[in-house]
């Protein structure tokens, strides 16, 4: 078998190929392995369950024990001896229903759950959600990821720019949907825990109460490890809670989700730094044996511009925010320039606002077009009146009596693209002004701060000042540490260092079972396998994403209440079923090739297929030209194209896009269904030319031959 | 050049950077978008998430990758 080719598959081709050239000749042997390629198919698309393997190794030992027919023993002993070989992998496609290899086409993650840096199995959250069973949909959430109502409302959201609707019209609001059942599901009463593996002794500490951190402590505490988290800051959430203000991410909701984690046993040790209020030694002392490093990315960088140390009203944008969520609500000043164009900034500028600040501008090197920022940021900054002085570069901080007076600038212009492709803003000569301020924050970028570290010679760092992991496993250069989220990354986004904390509570039960650790981060797994909900093509189509109601503007700039404030239950069900539920059909396009190539009837119009080159896609033109003939369900490798009888009618759907419904002709002489007008008439066009046919009337095969028996009886003199 | 959220990017070439890990090899040529650039200052130097098709989500330093638009 080939190496890079999966075990399964491979198996059931050879298994396919045994069958077909008919090498075993006793009857119950030839049963037994057609019960065996059966197990072994549901375990290539998903079906399978726990007893499917041992089932396969009981055929097996069965044709193996036939010992008087050496086709059998022969073939058995090879199934034996292949489910031995592989038998982690057989495993792994039963109770993952996941094929690392992809060669089992119907157990291919969806793109949108591929994306996910923490592999949540989206199309079946989405589903339970359109569903209703909102509680079910965070259940599974939370096998990938504890903080559902933190992602709802500020996950950067990867799956939604690989979202395959987003190439017919808007992607799924998946983000959104997420939150509204975590809310929901939190309010109801029915967020709940799942059940933790008994103790098994063995303690880990965390260093770090962020998303990483917690992540890992939630799942390493599943397993049963005894965790404890070391913060230096009095509450949980890290970046989360000290770098995501109020009005987009209440601290309640960190709180909630926080408490479930604690809620598993695991300890959380506030106000206690690494390396000021302990030491690893101490830790050791302890009797934790691994440490997961996940601290952030807490420092700033500086302006490196006049005055800049000189007064106490120049804040760094981490510092700022961090103020505001331990309590402190005063104004910087009254005037306020924030420096930078990354989010960082629109978050500093954006709570500058709310603490009543008269006027705050944002200071930006660039044109608006290049800020950083996500442009959803920007639009509600510039709604809650935000100056804005693009191409301006700060040049000096002045001051008089221990107080910032202005903020002198230069105009800047693009100039000449550089080595690293890009134009870079240059000053332009004798174009100073200054702008009056009394505060100035600066939002140019953070950076991790080492302090605490020293004593761990063996740790390595990169050159950008962050921890060297190995990013399959989380592990560093030394023995025992593992690291995640922003001290490894750099500033980036509460889903990854969810990911990462995961990848590392794998990892670090791994190094505890002596089990080699992965070279490759892993797939994502797919949890269930849920029924389509069932939709007119025409509602697929004209349903649109919904609106996310906003808080009103006069609002927005005197409170840090929640901007957005959430998708109601009835856009959020119609919005589930937007979905194409990507993790049924694997966009192959044999269905559209068949029936527009071989069938010659082109009625499925699903440009979407094509990840690089999109096309016109609409369902709705099934309906128009669809002659119900059933060649695309019969060509489906996975099964989304279904085509079924239902009382009178023949139905055509595509993971339950209801593509075609037409009404049945069903057999006068036994009343069978037959088909639809529209598919008679094509194959009467097509055959009308072949000869006349002998009944008018509609006629099921079997009632066909009768009646050209009887016919054939009546016409031909018998043979003497 | 500058990397924007949504842009259509190719992993063209294996990156000489540091943060290139051998499992990246097999994404050569894959195709993705990018979902998460340098937010804070557009550095070059930043490490950027892209999400590649079919493949996942990853940081890359931006060496490797070249626009597939325009």
């Amino acid at each position: 078998m080939d190496k890079n080719s999966c075990p399964v598959a491979d198996n059931i081709k050879s298994l396919s190929h045994v069958l077909a050239q008919g090498r075993i000749s006793l009857a119950r042997g030839r049963q037994w392995a057609e019960d065996i390629l059966k197990l072994m198919k549901d375990a290539a698309s998903g079906r399978g369950g726990p007893d499917h393997f041992p089932a396969m190794e009981a055929f097996s030992r069965r044709l193996a024990g036939e010992e008087e027919n050496r086709s059998c023993v022969e073939i058995g002993r090879m199934l034996l001896s292949e489910l031995q070989a592989h038998r982690e992998v057989f495993l792994s496609h039963l109770e993952t229903r996941n094929c690392p290899l992809g060669d089992c086409i119907a157990l291919s993650p969806a793109p949108c759950q591929m994306a996910c840096p923490s592999g949540i199995d989206v199309p079946g959250y989405v589903t339970l959600i359109g569903q209703g069973l909102d509680d079910d949909a965070v259940e599974l959430i939370r096998k990938d990821n504890p903080f559902p109502w933190i992602c709802g409302l500020v996950c950067t959201h990867p799956c939604e720019f690989m979202c395959v609707r987003g190439r017919i019209d808007k992607p799924i609001a998946i983000k959104d949907l997420k939150g509204f059942a975590a809310e929901r599901a939190m309010s109801g009463g029915r967020y709940r825990n799942p059940e933790r593996a008994p103790d098994n002794g063995r303690k880990v500490c965390i260093v770090g109460a962020g998303p990483g951190g917690l992540t890992a402590a939630y799942y390493l505490s599943l397993r049963g490890y005894r965790v404890t988290v070391i913060e230096s800051l009095p509450m949980a959430g890290g970046m989360m809670m000290i770098g995501i203000p109020r009005y987009r991410l209440p601290r309640e909701v960190i709180d909630r989700e926080v408490a479930m984690i604690e809620d598993l046993g695991v300890e959380i040790r506030y106000n206690t730094r690494l390396g000021r209020d302990i030491t690893l030694d101490e830790l050791k002392k302890e009797g934790f044996e691994v440490f997961f490093i996940a601290v952030g990315a807490h420092g700033s960088y500086k302006m490196r511009i006049p005055g800049e140390d000189d007064y106490p009203q120049i804040l760094d944008a981490v510092d700022f925010l961090k103020r505001i969520a331990l309590g402190e609500h005063h104004m910087p000043g009254g005037k306020v320039a924030v420096i930078g164009g990354g989010n960082v900034a629109m978050d500093a500028a954006r709570s500058c606002i709310r603490l009543g600040c008269d006027e705050v501008t944002v200071v930006y090197r660039r044109r608006r077009s290049d800020m950083p920022a996500n442009e959803e940021e920007v639009q509600q900054a510039e709604e809650e009146d935000m100056k804005f002085s693009f191409m301006t570069a700060p040049v000096e901080i002045l001051g008089r009596d221990d107080r910032v007076t202005a903020l002198q600038c230069l105009r800047t212009e693009m100039g000449n693209v550089d080595e690293s492709g890009r134009r870079r803003p240059v000053t332009v000569k004798d174009s100073d002004f200054s702008i009056e301020v009394d505060a100035v924050i600066s939002a140019i970028g953070q950076t991790v701060d080492r302090i605490g570290f020293e004593s761990l010679a063996d740790l390595e760092w990169t050159r950008r000042q962050t921890i060297r992991v190995d990013q399959a496993s989380m592990m560093t250069a030394a023995d025992g540490f593992f690291a995640a989220g922003d001290v490894v990354t750099g500033p980036a986004t509460v889903v990854e260092a969810i990911g990462g904390g995961k990848r590392a509570a794998e990892a670090i039960d791994r190094y505890f079972e002596g089990i080699p650790q992965p070279k490759m981060p892993p797939v994502p797994v797919r949890r269930q396998q849920l029924d389509c909900l069932e939709v007119p093509a025409a509602k697929k189509m004209s349903l649109t994403r919904p609106r996310m109601s906003m808080l009103g503007y006069d609002r927005r700039r005197v409170t840090f209440q929640q901007v957005e404030l959430g998708l109601t239950e009835k856009g959020s069900r119609e919005e589930a079923s937007r979905c194409l539920r990507c993790d049924i059909c694997v966009r192959c396009g044999a269905c559209a090739d068949i029936c527009r190539n071989k069938m010659g009837v082109d009625a499925l119009q699903m440009g979407y297929l094509d990840f690089d080159k999109r096309g016109q896609t609409d369902f709705r033109i099934a309906a128009e030209r669809c002659i119900l003939c059933g060649a695309c369900a019969a060509n489906c490798p996975t099964g989304a194209m279904r085509m079924e009888d239902r009382g009178r009618e023949r139905i055509l759907s595509l993971c339950g896009t209801v593509l075609n419904r037409l009404e049945l002709e069903f057999c006068n002489d036994c009343g069978a269904p037959l088909g639809p007008a529209r598919y008679h008439d094509f194959i009467k066009q097509k055959t009308g030319g072949i000869g006349a046919t002998i009944w008018e009337g509609n006629l099921c095969m079997a009632c066909a031959r009768k009646t050209a028996a009887k016919t054939h009886g009546e016409n031909m003199p018998p043979i003497a | 050049m500058t990397f924007r959220r949504g842009q259509r990017v190719e992993v063209f070439r294996k990156s000489l950077d540091e943060s290139w890990q051998a499992f990246m090899d097999s994404f050569i040529g894959s195709h993705g978008i990018v979902t998460d650039p340098d937010t804070a200052k557009n550095d070059p130097d930043a490490l950027i998430e892209v999400t590649l098709d079919e493949e996942g989500t990853h940081r890359f330093p931006q060496d490797c990758l070249r626009s597939l638009e325009g």
